[in-house]
């Protein structure tokens, strides 16, 4: 009805503007799912049809049985439940560690606490290669090579971005909450525990799969620090799925590799809404 | 510090409550001051100690390492006080994979930026179904180096590849993509897949802006386009910087062309393309195909100090630019 009232021009306008807005956004979105789309197609073909040319866009024959051989070729599971074991340890303690500090940050104050908090946010630009690569040889030294301590000093260490997520989210909570408890004699460890920390479980919740996809995904430190069978399932991804010559065997590490996100991204669509929060609060907000 | 110290920091202050409960109503100020001073140290302390401990020492140790001939084997290093920097600038290598690091960092942060800021202003229209291009635009930017570098190792194969694929339907023949000369394309292909995630920030930051602000210029009779240069931008211009910094300090690092190469393995590092052998990835070969500690923790420490210059310069080149949008209502 409004469109009828006005000019006929601006109304094809509209019209026109608005398809080219979805087609603009549909193409993009294709594009953006492509890559994706094709590493579960080329996990359904047989090697034979991988190696044809011209290309063939979808299989003949679709090769379900291409997930069940890559999940039998190498250990899988073993594979996987050691990046599990790991990325629970680094999770758990990193979110802990970090809400306690993150609740110093917000909640006390001391001399010098400006100049931490500046090389807390300063720490959070540190590019993390340049000091991984020395921590390996130091690792290396104490013995700690092929052993999960590095995952565990570094979640007890707390992680500074995930600080800052936890000082924003208890700077916003009312002053009333602890005054009452020191009246109460409770000490702050205590008003951390029981007061603050159970009203944090968003946070708790968005740290936790913030510092969980970042341990699943990560390839350099496992691949430094862990030998071939304990290793995490990005390595053995990398390094493994050749045939008895060498070769790779194309199909089944894309079948891997589709088993090997999908996790995240179940993870993520379930999280999703802490996990965008928790994102956006890092630009600075 | 173990998982059984921190539960013995935890538990003290509860131990001691009793005590506190008489006195806390009248207790002088100074000492509640005091134990709140001590209470903060006892929080900021994980972070403290891990700080000095996992960070700065190793950064030390490389330092001194920098200073010496170690590679981990041999017990006879030596001490060749600036040795390594000299012979590291004088390598035309060093030079050549500084100067694809920066041709790198200058295209992909802003073509990333550009592109995150273009989604998050298409799906911050009033659209059908918008949650769901929101999701599907993010979800790429989720998936782990690793999963995004064989998917695009397997777009980009030469027989098998999808990208091939389109090139033969125009009768074009099949390019090598991830060798060189192609190889650079594939990787900043690779990193703008992620741009999800400064669409999601940009998007945050798009929401904040009152949407006076827009109605008033187009009742002023501002176009679109001017609306969003001297509105938007403008307003988004702190998450623009602060996606600038990091976007420049994650691309000199990244180890997508390591991941993307033939091999793919720290083991298979020399057989990168030239076109992606970045100084990160000269740094891995140095350290893991040539052991040679002393010489790559000198890069190392090179590369830390050109970070911090380049940041240094961001924001004092942006100090003008960058408009903090104070809100009155919060100074309150």
């Amino acid at each position: 009805m409004t469109a009828a009232s006005l000019p006929p021009k601006s109304a094809l306008r509209i019209r026109v503007n608005r398809l080219v807005l979805y087609t603009v956004l549909v193409v993009i979105t294709g594009l953006f799912l492509g890559p994706f789309g094709w590493l579960v197609i080329s996990g359904l073909k047989s090697p034979a049809e991988l190696a044809a040319s011209p290309v063939h866009w979808l299989p003949a024959h679709v090769q379900w049985h291409d997930f069940a051989d890559a999940y039998r070729l190498i250990d899988f599971l073993g594979y996987a439940r050691n990046s599990l074991v790991i990325a629970l340890i680094y999770a758990t303690l990193v979110t802990l560690s970090s809400a306690w500090v993150g609740f110093g940050f917000a909640r006390l104050s001391a001399p010098g606490k400006k100049t931490l908090f500046g090389i807390l946010l300063g720490s959070m630009m540190l590019p993390q290669m340049i000091t991984l690569l020395p921590t390996y040889l130091i690792f290396a030294r104490l013995g700690m090579v092929d052993t999960y301590w590095p995952w565990v000093l570094w979640g007890l260490a707390s992680a500074p971005y995930l600080v800052f997520l936890f000082r924003q989210f208890f700077a916003g909570l009312p002053r009333e909450l602890e005054e009452a408890a020191i009246v109460d004699g409770c000490g702050y460890a205590g008003i951390f525990w029981r007061i603050f920390l159970p009203q944090s479980w968003p946070v708790l919740a968005a740290s936790f799969v913030i510092a969980f996809t970042w341990t699943w995904g990560d390839y350099i430190a496992p691949q430094l620090l862990l030998s071939t069978d304990r290793t995490t399932l990005a390595v053995a991804l990398m390094t493994t799925y050749v045939n008895g010559a060498g070769v790779p065997v194309t199909n089944l590490k894309a079948a891997a590799s589709v088993m090997y996100v999908v996790p995240i991204l179940l993870i993520f669509l379930v999280a999703q809404r802490g996990f965008v929060a928790g994102m956006s609060t890092s630009g600075l907000k | 510090m173990t998982a059984d110290q921190i539960s013995s920091v935890t538990q003290r202050p509860e131990s001691a409550a009793p005590a506190d409960r008489i006195r806390a109503a009248d207790r002088p100020r100074s000492s509640m001051t005091s134990r709140r001073h001590r209470a903060f140290y006892m929080f900021a302390s994980p972070w403290i100690i891990g700080f000095l401990l996992l960070t700065v020492f190793p950064m030390a140790y490389a330092l001194w390492l920098s200073f010496t001939t170690f590679d981990g084997i041999s017990p006879n290093w030596r001490y060749v006080g600036l040795g390594n920097y000299r012979e590291l600038f004088a390598d035309s290598q060093t030079w050549d994979a500084l100067g694809r690091t920066g041709l790198f960092a200058l295209t992909s942060v802003p073509l990333s930026i550009i592109a995150g800021l273009g989604l998050a202003v298409l799906v911050n229209r009033p659209i059908r179904a918008r949650g769901l291009f929101r999701t599907l635009l993010y979800l790429p930017a989720v998936v782990p180096p690793v999963g995004a570098a064989l998917a695009f190792k397997q777009l980009f194969d030469q027989n098998s590849g999808a990208a091939n694929g389109v090139l033969n339907i125009f009768g074009i023949d099949a390019l090598g993509w991830l060798a060189d000369p192609y190889a650079r394309y594939v990787l900043l292909m690779a990193v703008l897949w992620g741009a999800g995630n400064i669409m999601i920030i940009s998007l945050a930051g798009l929401q904040d802006i009152p949407r006076e602000l827009h109605e008033a210029a187009r009742i002023d009779g501002a176009s679109a386009w001017r609306s969003f240069r001297s509105i938007t931008v403008p307003l988004l211009s702190p998450v623009l910087l602060f996606q600038t910094v990091t976007g420049v300090i994650a691309s000199v690092q990244t180890i997508l062309p390591l991941l993307l190469s033939p091999d793919g393995t720290l083991n298979g590092a020399t057989a990168i393309p030239q076109s992606n052998y970045q100084y990160m990835m000269h740094v891995l070969v140095e350290y893991f195909a040539f052991g040679r500690y002393g010489y790559a923790s000198a890069l190392l420490w090179v590369l830390f100090a050109l970070i911090l210059i380049a940041t240094g310069l961001i924001f004092k080149f942006t100090s003008g630019v960058v408009f903090y949008n104070v809100d009155p209502e919060a100074q309150k």
